[in-house]
């Protein structure tokens, strides 16, 4: 039977798999995003067929609120725990080694993206798609050209692509840790694990980051109408 | 080629565990021969000559053992060099006029008793919890009538040689207790004596270890960098997987 003292008992293991869920989420995002590069009907059939799920949308998003929500409350609970558990804090504390960029900036990387995900889901997510601000040549051209024409914005690249540059950190920590603590340590595969982790966590923040800089930098327009891909 | 050296300590000074504390600094002049302990007792002869109170240490073989010592020395459980204690740490890896910061392993489950003397029971109530086998003494068995492999045997060993110091606790970012109670785990779970209480063992030491106060593993390795005995954090691992397995029967 389900008991909530018994999931709150288990505060690590629901960060990890609340974690694990949103990296699943992430790939299943990315791999929607890369259509940009085929074009506008394209892009924007996927995002169609995605607005048009009707209840399935709605179950998915709450969802997805859920997990982060989840992840973030056993995350505070946890860190909360923490600094309960060391008491008085040491006057000189060197790290011994072998904590990692990514490690030692986990509280940073997971803090930015929770801000990034908050201007992301206002810049597209509840954004109408239809307004002035679609427009390119003229042409409305749906979420592509919102897309499209709001990476025309320096500030806004530099935002995402140093938010990328976050969600590639934390998980280059949070893979391998999540087959810590699901008990996967071997002698061998271990040090593949880790390697995996950098490199899925790299591969992830630049598919997602090559976006906004293929937009602003390679496909840069002096007008919308110069600025297909 | 022994020789002497000028030190600066900065040491935490503590009455009891209910007062406050704070840091107090002394003077040294010390032999590059002498065990860090060994520099500490001379420290103590002079304040006791100047009729203060010496400064309070956990120690006993000196040998690097028994696990009874420990300190945070400028920042790093058992002080700079690798897999070694306190006792084994000698002051030839410091220069003169060196400053050195000494503090109590820190963490709410393991109370400042005195200076720099902790209260490690907890550990004890974590080993009371699960860490035993439940078997009926009686005559001495036959050696290897059980059949044990090399691999494991070799683990559980390496397992074992936990010293108890919770070195790894004042490490961990969090006071995460997990390379203890795991290596504590994994040296019975790794043998045949050990299987028939494996995952009921495995679930009553963490809770114990949780209820105790200690904090959260988040793998950031810190302990096993610094354990005196290099036990490898695939013990965490493996008590996760006992832990699971634990829950899921």
């Amino acid at each position: 039977m389900f008991k909530i003292h018994r999931l709150l008992s288990e505060r690590s293991r629901s960060v990890t798999v609340s974690g694990l869920a949103l990296i699943l989420f992430l790939i299943f995002h990315l791999s929607g995003n890369l259509l940009i590069y085929k074009g506008p009907e394209a892009f924007n059939a996927y995002a169609h067929f995605l607005e048009s799920l009707g209840t399935i949308k709605y179950i998915a998003r709450i969802g997805l609120i859920g997990l982060f929500l989840t992840h973030m409350f056993f995350t505070v609970l946890v860190v909360k725990e923490n600094i309960k558990a060391r008491g008085k804090r040491y006057d000189v504390s060197k790290p011994v080694g072998k904590r990692s960029l990514a490690t030692r900036l986990m509280p940073m990387s997971g803090t930015f993206i929770l801000v990034y995900l908050i201007v992301h889901l206002l810049d597209y997510t509840l954004a109408d798609h239809h307004t002035v601000a679609s427009v390119m040549n003229g042409e409305n051209l749906g979420l592509y050209g919102l897309v499209l024409n709001s990476f025309q914005t320096p500030w806004r690249v530099i935002f995402y692509v140093l938010a990328m540059g976050a969600i590639g950190m934390h998980l280059v920590h949070a893979i391998q840790s999540v087959c810590q603590t699901f008990g996967f340590n071997h002698p061998v595969y271990s040090k593949h694990i880790k390697r995996a982790s950098v490199f899925i966590g790299v591969l992830i923040a630049v598919g997602f980051a090559s976006i906004p800089l293929f937009i602003n930098v390679v496909a840069s327009c002096s007008t919308a109408a110069s600025c297909a891909l | 080629m022994s020789q002497k050296i000028n030190l600066k300590l900065k040491v935490w000074r503590q009455k009891n565990t209910s007062s406050s504390g704070n840091f107090e600094t002394y003077k040294v002049t010390t032999d590059t021969d002498a065990s860090f302990l060994e520099m500490l007792d001379v420290v103590n002869e002079e304040l006791i000559v100047s009729g203060k109170e010496p400064i309070a240490f956990d120690h006993d073989c000196r040998e690097g053992i028994c696990g009874m010592c420990g300190a945070v020395v400028n920042g790093q459980p058992h002080g700079p060099q690798r897999k070694t204690t306190l006792c084994q740490l000698h002051m030839r890896k410091f220069k003169d006029g060196d400053s050195i910061v000494l503090e109590p392993f820190r963490a709410r489950a393991m109370p400042v008793v005195k200076d720099l003397v902790v209260d490690r029971s907890a550990f004890d109530r974590v080993v009371q919890a699960g860490g035993y086998v439940s078997v009926k003494t009686g005559g001495v068995p036959d050696a290897n009538a059980i059949a044990i492999s090399k691999e494991n045997s070799d683990l559980a060993m390496d397992a074992a040689q936990c010293i108890g110091c919770s070195a790894c606790v004042a490490a961990c970012p969090n006071a995460s207790a997990m390379l203890f109670v795991s290596a504590k785990v994994s040296h019975l779970a790794l043998l045949p004596q050990g299987q028939p209480e494996r995952h009921s063992r495995a679930k009553q030491m963490v809770m114990q270890m949780d209820k105790e106060g200690f904090g959260n593993c988040s793998n950031e390795y810190e302990c096993e960098a610094a354990c005196p005995k290099g036990i490898s954090v695939s013990n965490i691992a493996r008590m996760n997987r006992d832990y699971l397995k634990a829950g899921l029967s």
